[in-house]
Parts: C-alpha cells; structure tokens; sequence
C-alpha cells in the first residue's frame, strides 16, 4: 500500500510538473502578446491540433505496450481521403456516415497493421513503416492521381467543424469526449489495465493470463480507429481532403506523447501525460509566430531546441523523483 | 528447407505480380511530363490539357511524378528519363538550379527540355512556357492589395515555404513595385510568413497574422494551400482583414463573394488549361524543330494562336501565356467547373 | 552468438554451404538475381550501363545505411541523419563558393556532420534515458532549422564552382562512377568492424542486453558516441555526393533519407530490436531496392506504386520468415 501511494505521488508530480511548464508558457506568451490568452484563441488553438491531440491517445496505448506507429498520418490520409472522394462523387453525404465511415476505414487499417505486428511478430517500427509506405501510396491511388477534395465539393460536412454545441465549437467536444473516454478507459476499465501489465512486464502478463498478442492487436486497432477519426476531423477543421496531408505529422503525435512523459519502452505514461504534452507541443506551435523577436526563419529551430529541453527536463526530474523515493525507502 | 525457397519466390511473385508493363506505341513525339509531386490538383489540370493536346497531335506523353516534393527526387526522376529515348522532357521544377547537372547530361544525350509552370535556370533549359510574367502576377496581385486595402494600411504576404521559386519572385517583384511607385506609399507590408503549404501551419500563421497587427487590411497568399486555409480561418472567425492571391476557383468557391460573410473579394490564377495545352504545343514544336528557344522565334499553338519567344528576366528565354485571370463573385461558379 | 550471421529462420546447425544458402543473405542474393532479371523483362532499357549511370543518387544513401546497421543493430535509431545531410551540404556549398580549395570543402562537409553527429551522442549519452528517436527527432528539426537559417529566404544555394564536385562525381573508364567503389570499401570496413572486431561484438552485446553489456565491462556510453558520431561524418559524406548531383543545397535536401536508410537495413535482416543482422545482408538489400527502383522508374511505374512495393517487401521480408518459423515449430509439435 505504502509503496503504491509512493508511486502515485511520482507520477502525479511529473503531470504537475508539465502543467507547470504548460502555465509558465502561456504566462511568457501572453505577457509578450495578450492576444493569446483568450477563450477564442484556445478554442482555434485544440481545433487546429485536434488531430495531433486525438492521436496521441493512440500512440499512448501503442507506446504503453512498448510499440510505436509511424503509419498513422497515411492511416489518417487514406480514410480522409476516402470520405472525401465519396462525398465529392456523392455517394454519401451528412456528418454521421462519412464520420463512421472514416472511423471503420481507419480501425480496418489498424487491425491490419496490429495483425502483422502481434501474429508475424514484426518489430513495430518496421510494420508500421511498411504500412506508412503502403496507406500513403493507397490515398494518392484513390485521389485519382491528385485530385483534391474542396470545401466547395465537402457540402454540409464540413460545417461540422464552424457548429457549435453548448457555446464550444464541436471539434473542441470531440477531442474532450475522446479524452474523458480514454481516461476512465485506462484507470477503471480491466482492459485500460491490462494494457499497462503488458506494458510493463509482458513475460509476467502473458503468465498472469493476459493475452498479450490480442492486447497488441487491439492496442493497434485502436490506434487506427482514432486515426481515422482523426482523417474526418483533418477533411472538417480544413475543409479539404487531400492525399499528402499530415505528412510527417506522426513525429509530432510521438514527440507530443514523449513530452507528456510516455515511455518509449512500455508502461509509462498517462492520458493526462498525452494531453499535457500534446497542449505543449500545440502551444509552442501557436505561440512562436506571435512572439514578435524572431525571424520566421528561426521557428523551426527554436521548436526543436524546446522539444529538447522539455524532455530532458523531464527526465532529471524522473531522476530526482527517483532519488527521493529511494532515499524515503532507505529510512 | 522448400519454405525458405517459398519465401524468397513468393517476394519475387509479389513484384511481378503488383506492377505489369505497358508498352507504348513507338510514334510521333515522345514527351515527359515532369511533375513537382503526386497529388497536387494544381498541376493534374495542366497535365490534363497537356496529354489532350499532345495526344491529338499524335504525340505520346508520360506523366513522372516524383516521389517527393524536392529537387532530389526530381533528380532521380530525371536519371530515369535519360535513360529511356524521349524527345522532351517538359518539368515543373522544385529547385531553379538543383536540377542543372541533370537536364545539362539530358540535353547532351539529345533530348530537348522545355519548363513550365516553375521555371530552372536559363542555363538548364531550351525554353520556359510561363503562365504570366512576373511583373504582371506581381502587379495583379498588388493592385489587389491596393484595391481592397482602400489605398492605405498594413498588409501581410503569407507564401508558402520560404525557398519556393515562384512565390519568392513574386513577392520580391511586389516588394519592387511598392517602393518604385509613390502611389503604394501609405500600404506597410508588415510580414512575410510561411505556411509551408500544410494547412495546420497556414492556419496557425494566418491567426498570428491577425492577432499580432489587428488593422492588418489585407492578406496577399500567392499559394494555393496557404490561401485556402486563410480564407477558411478568415471567414469562421468573421475576421475584418480581407484575402487575396493566387489560388484555385474550386478550392475558393465557399469563401469568394462581396460582403463581409465572404472573406476573399477576388482572387488571382493564370489559365491552367492554356497553360497545359501551350506547354504541348511548345514541347512538340521545339522537338520537331520547328523553334529552337531563341529569343525572337514565333510559332503557332494551335488555337491558341501564335506565340513568340521573348527574353526572360533570368538571362534565358521564356513564352509568357497571358495575363493573370481575376476571379470574382460573377466568374467563380463557372470556372470553379472548371478547375 | 546465435545472431552472429543474421537473421537464420532456423536455429538447427547445418553444413556450411546449406546454411550459406538458406540464411536470410543467401535469399536476399537470389531475390537480387530475380529482380534484376524481372527488371531487364520489364524496361528495355534496363542494362549494366544505364544502372550505372542512375546508381550515384542511390548509393549516397547506402553510406548512411552503413552507419545506421550500427545504430539499429544497438537496438536504437537516428532520425536526424536527413537533416545532417542539409546542414553539411549547406556549409559546404557556402564554404565552396567563397573559393575554398575543394579539399578544404570536404573537410567542412565531414566536420560539419561530425559535429552533428557528436552533438546527438553527446545528448544521447549525458541523458542516457532520453530516447533515441525523440532526441534525434528534435536534432532533425533543429539541424534542419540551422540550414534554414543559413540559407536565408531564398532558401537554396548552388554552386559557383563545380569543379571540384564534378570530380568526385567522376568514373572510371566513363562508366563506373567512384562513389560505387567507395561504397564498396566502406561497406567492406564497416563488416569487418561489425562482424569481426571485438568493437562490433561489443555493439552485438549492446544490442542483445545493455544491462549485461554494461556490467560485463563494456564502456556503453562510450560506444554510442563513437556511433552516433560517425553516423554524422558518414552524413557529411552521403552530403557531397549529394550536392556532386545536384551543384548546390536547399532546404529540402536530404530529407526522407533517414527512412529510406532504415528501409535498406531493415530488409537486409538488420533487426530494429537490436543484436541481429549484418552488413552484407544490408548491402544486398540495398542493391536491390536501387535496382528495383531503377529498373521500375525507367518504365515510369508511379512513384507511389514503387513506394507501395518497397513497403510491402519490407514487411513481408520480415513477416514471412516468422511465420514460416511458427508453421514449422507447429509441425514440429504436432510431430512430437
């Protein structure tokens, strides 16, 4: 018992910690420019990071367990890009069905990829970099070539993302619905556990009677399923559906998730680590155009180098964290 | 043990398998049309009206698209097409001078090369097929800003990445004009950002953009991502800083009207299909040796008419289309048919 | 040693020539034969001299899967490698054009990646926790960042004087480039090291148990940072040849390399977990990736069919020797 609260205090302080972070930037930011700090600003700021943020849920899961997937933006590419042809062909049309249908194309995608990964035993870097190749091509074949879906030829479906529920807009509620989902999903849920026991010792969980190759599949499978969420959000927030978007962008959800504290090597990490983290990253990207000082031309390095400090912070305060707890063990 | 050897002959069957050539008919002009990247709806019009034209004229074409949007695949793009008997290659290049060592060794392997749409260095090239000169897109583009900006104010450019060939000319011809005529004085360009053509970092400069100067009057995107993501950003936040540049009818439907339910007024483009269709006839006469490149030659396109060559700002010769057409309220349904 | 000669499916001694045969390198050279027979069915044009001719561009990107085998088989990752090939090729470019002797250019461009490289160990091994991927996924951008600073708006630099980069781009008797010599002899370097040195079984260690390596004696930190530094001269080099194909840099120059590196090792049997594979079986794989993708490219398949290919081949390589493994231990069961 005494040791689990030990265990939680660690972790809890970590999340603290990256709040901190997360506070100090916005105070900097908006002492620079008070423009930041408005309830429109935060609003545009998670609807224009939806996608990152929903994804990282995934790559949290995948990395609990020890995985990682590189393949999720062509995964994301691929479903958008089909309900965007079918809207522009009208096959279908409305908000719900292109939705599902994204969703289904992604969970198909990702049940493919966990199948390769937890049946054939491919580490996850290579599967899921044979998959980033393959979902990509896939997108640019249905795209005719090149063609473009536009926000002319996106009809309602597209309004999705300018509706608002409750005075907040609705990419903004589907992100929320995502994470209080994932949060009970992985603290109450026996499935959310299980994730983390395989994580964490996988030799112990398969012993334990946990399935380890059906947690990976699923671990994966969910990974796609928001990933093909998140093609929908990608068509409704830009309102245009084309093959290379998000290019690339998988390397912001891992570095989101790395920031928030997840492991790299299975078992730690949390969803509120996920959010924190992907906020960070979200806020370093809305923040370095509106801090007058810099050139355009420096943002990219000044991302990399906050990246930088912000997970070796991380990490002499998991040693610190350590330490202390070691130290309270020893008396 | 026959399982290993399954394996290795299953790999081989998947190559065979996936791809099965096909083998064109051996006539009339054999032309390489050489894109940027896949997947760039801008370029499939053109490419569209390229094949038509050339195909009617009994010429084969072949699309090459690089695997990326970079000078270094386009490189081995162009390795590939030396390779192989074609008359000319006809590119749309990602670098102005990366690509010199290649059309150089193209060129002394006897194949002609023509570029269009983004022009390479005069030293790389017989000819550039330009869809509107730069002066002229440069002017448009801040006649625009004047127009809309009501003669005073702050402006911003949001452009794509920061070593785009196309965009970079135009912004430094508008930067020229501004300061050569007295009549742009009280318009102040505050700031040159970048979106990169991704519509996440469009939408995150554009909002900079207005939060950072809030009497900004008007945002010139001459990019076709960058001005869709602008406009949609403009207009669901009810911004009172307008939009123009340079982007696609069908892209720019939703967000091009008068008022302030609309955030861009008009918007410029030169014509995709004219310049497809004068890029064929360019490449067919300049293999058939009708032209060679040289400033001063005239040739007929078709029923586009007669086209001469002229000298071009970087030392090498180019076909300058036409002027940049305005789109606007009473055009855009049309030609957002179009393109 | 079990993992001493790659990626073998299965673990029963056999004869010599037996297990040369049916090793993942002796499939990998007959699939080398198979696609260079399929590629000279499928183009006309596919010959020793037009291969030849197309191969440079290729082989800059083999010099990096050289030093990435080394990375990968610690069972870690460098991302960056992409954006050290900017950087190098950047400076050298400017240090070039401001009339450097061409020897001088070409120690800036191996210094400049040195650094880098040196950079990313030094991270690497003062924080020993941080992963790999995410510490060099941060390098990448700013690596990258510095070119784009460099390079200013306009954001290319081309050569004003190609002599020097016209010369390494040579070939001997007009047909064999240099570049496909040095690959060679590098490759022939980085085996010995890998497979025959006791700094290579120190790296097999590394990969298979780092705790066990590190209390066996093995200076980890110390080997990481000769690797992660050598990756980066090893940039520098991939770097000039790059700019010998293109007279210049902009800021997109190198970038996707890291992957198609990885790609190369990894279907070589270069094990991402770390402790398999070796050099040759990455040398073959990539050989026959270059050919596949020339031989493909000359009949102007799309560039995403060839990259739908190249992924396909990459997981089945992996998947289809595991699950040959499971068939065959079931069947062995099932015997018993």
């Amino acid at each position: 018992m005494e040791k689990k609260s030990l265990m939680k205090r660690i972790t809890g302080s970590r999340e603290a910690l990256l709040a901190a972070i997360l506070i100090l930037m916005i105070v900097v930011v908006t002492i620079i420019n008070p423009a930041f700090f408005t309830p429109k600003s935060f609003s545009n700021l998670i609807k224009n990071n939806a996608v990152t943020m929903v994804m990282a849920l995934g790559m949290l899961c995948v990395m609990l367990v020890g995985g990682i997937d590189i393949s999720i933006t062509s995964t994301l590419a691929f479903s958008g890009m089909w309900i965007g042809m079918l809207i522009k062909y009208e096959y279908i049309s409305g908000t719900i069905l292109p939705f599902l249908l994204a969703i289904l194309i992604g969970t198909c995608c990702g049940f493919i990829v966990g199948l390769v990964i937890s049946r054939a035993d491919v580490p996850p870097i290579i599967a899921t970099m044979g998959f980033m190749y393959i979902y990509r091509a896939m997108a640019y074949l249905i795209s005719n070539g090149g063609e473009w879906a536009s926000a002319a030829a996106l009809g309602t479906f597209k309004d999705f993302a300018t509706s608002r529920f409750l005075g907040l807009n609705c990419v903004v509620w589907v992100v929320i619905i995502c994470y209080v989902i994932f949060f009970f999903f992985m603290r109450w849920t026996r499935l959310g556990r299980k994730i983390y026991a395989v994580g964490s010792n996988p030799e112990a969980a398969e012993v334990s009677g946990i399935n380890v190759r059906n947690i990976k599949l699923m671990v994966y499978t969910i990974m796609g399923c928001l990933a093909g969420l998140a093609g929908a959000l990608q068509v409704a927030v830009y309102a245009s559906a084309m093959p290379n978007m998000q290019k690339g962008g998988e390397m912001d959800v891992i570095a989101a998730c790395v920031i928030g504290g997840v492991s790299m090597s299975g078992g730690r990490g949390t969803v509120v680590g996920a959010l924190l983290g992907a906020l960070i990253l979200a806020t370093i990207a809305k923040a370095l155009p509106l801090i007058p000082f810099f050139d355009q031309l420096w943002l990219n390095t000044i991302k990399g180098v906050i990246i930088l400090v912000v997970v070796v912070m991380n990490v002499i305060l998991q040693r610190t964290a350590d330490a202390n707890a070691l130290k309270r063990r020893e008396m | 043990m026959n399982k290993k050897l399954v394996s290795a002959i299953l790999c081989g069957a998947m190559v065979l398998g996936t791809v099965s050539p096909v083998f064109a008919e051996e006539d009339g002009v054999k032309i390489a049309l050489v894109a940027k990247s896949a997947g760039n709806a801008f370029f499939e019009i053109a490419a569209a009206s390229f094949v038509e034209t050339a195909e009617a004229e009994g010429s084969t074409v072949d699309i090459i698209y690089p695997e990326e949007a970079t000078a270094d695949a386009q490189i081995k793009s162009l390795d590939n097409l030396i390779s192989q008997d074609y008359d000319v290659i006809c590119i749309s290049a990602n670098d102005e001078n990366a690509l010199q060592a290649k059309l150089e060794e193209a060129m002394d392997a006897g194949i002609k090369v023509v570029s269009f749409d983004s022009a390479v260095n005069s030293d790389s090239r017989q000819v550039f097929v330009n869809q509107a000169g730069v002066t002229e897109v440069a002017q448009a583009l801040m006649d625009a800003v004047y127009d809309i900006a009501g003669g005073e104010g702050q402006w911003a450019i949001l452009s794509a990445t920061s070593q785009a060939t196309n965009q970079n000319a135009w912004i430094d011809a508008m930067k020229e004009i501004m300061e050569s005529d007295e009549k742009y004085a009280d318009l102040e360009l505050v700031e040159v950002a970048y979106g990169d053509d991704e519509s996440q970092k469009s939408t995150d400069q554009t909002e900079a953009l207005v939060t950072n100067y809030p009497d900004l009057k008007v945002i010139c995107a001459p990019t076709t991502v960058g001005i869709a993501a602008a406009a949609k950003y403009l207009q669901d936040n009810d911004c009172t800083c307008k939009l123009t540049g340079l982007g696609l009818p069908s892209e720019m439907l939703e967000y091009t009207g008068e008022g302030d339910d609309y955030s861009c007024p008009y918007f410029y483009l030169w014509d995709m299909q004219g310049l497809g269709t004068l890029a064929a006839y360019t490449s067919i006469a300049i293999a058939n040796e009708e032209i060679t490149g040289a400033e001063g030659e005239t040739f007929t396109a078709g029923d586009l008419g007669d086209y001469t060559i002229v000298a071009a700002s970087d030392g090498g010769t180019e076909i300058v289309l036409g002027l940049p057409l305005e789109f606007n309220p009473d055009n855009i349904e049309e030609m957002a048919e179009l393109y | 040693m079990a993992g001493k000669s790659g990626r073998s499916i299965n673990n029963v001694p056999e004869s010599p020539i037996k297990h040369m045969i049916f090793s993942w390198e002796g499939i990998l050279v007959l699939l080398f034969a198979a696609v260079n027979i399929f590629c000279a069915w499928f183009s006309e044009f596919y010959n020793v001299s037009s291969v030849l001719r197309q191969m440079p561009v290729y082989l800059a990107e083999v010099f990096l899967m050289l030093t990435m085998a080394f990375i990968l088989v610690m069972g870690e990752i460098d991302i960056s490698v992409g954006s050290i090939v900017c950087l190098a090729a950047t400076i050298s470019c400017i240090v070039c054009n401001a009339g450097a002797p061409f020897v001088i250019v070409v120690l800036v461009a191996l210094l400049v990646g040195t650094v880098c490289g040196a950079v990313n160990g030094l991270i690497l091994t003062r924080v020993p926790e941080l992963p790999p991927m995410i510490v060099t996924l941060a390098t990448q951008i700013i690596f990258r960042g510095i070119a784009e600073i460099i390079l200013g708006s306009g954001g290319s630099v081309s050569l004003s004087n190609t002599a020097g980069f016209k010369a390494i781009a040579g070939k001997v008797g007009g047909q064999v480039p240099y570049i496909l010599f040095l690959v060679l002899i590098l490759g022939v370097i980085a085996a010995v090291i890998l497979g025959k040195s006791t700094f290579g079984r120190k790296v097999y260690a590394i990969g298979t148990n780092r705790v066990t390596a590190h209390y066996s004696g093995i200076h980890v930190q110390k080997i990481r940072f000769i690797i992660y530094t050598v990756m980066g001269t090893i940039s520098g080099l991939c770097a000039l040849f790059i700019v010998s194909s293109s007279y210049g840099a902009n800021t997109t120059t190198g970038e996707g390399f890291e992957m198609d590196a990885i790609a190369m090792a990894v279907f070589g049997g270069i094990s991402s977990t770390g402790g398999k594979g070796n050099i040759a079986g990455g040398l073959i794989a990539a050989f026959i990736i270059v050919c596949l993708r020339i031989g493909l490219g000359q009949r102007n398949v799309h560039s995403q069919v060839i990259l739908l290919i190249i992924g396909v081949l990459l997981v089945a390589a992996v998947a289809l020797p595991n699950i040959i493994g499971q068939i065959q231990k079931a069947a062995k069961v099932k015997k018993s």
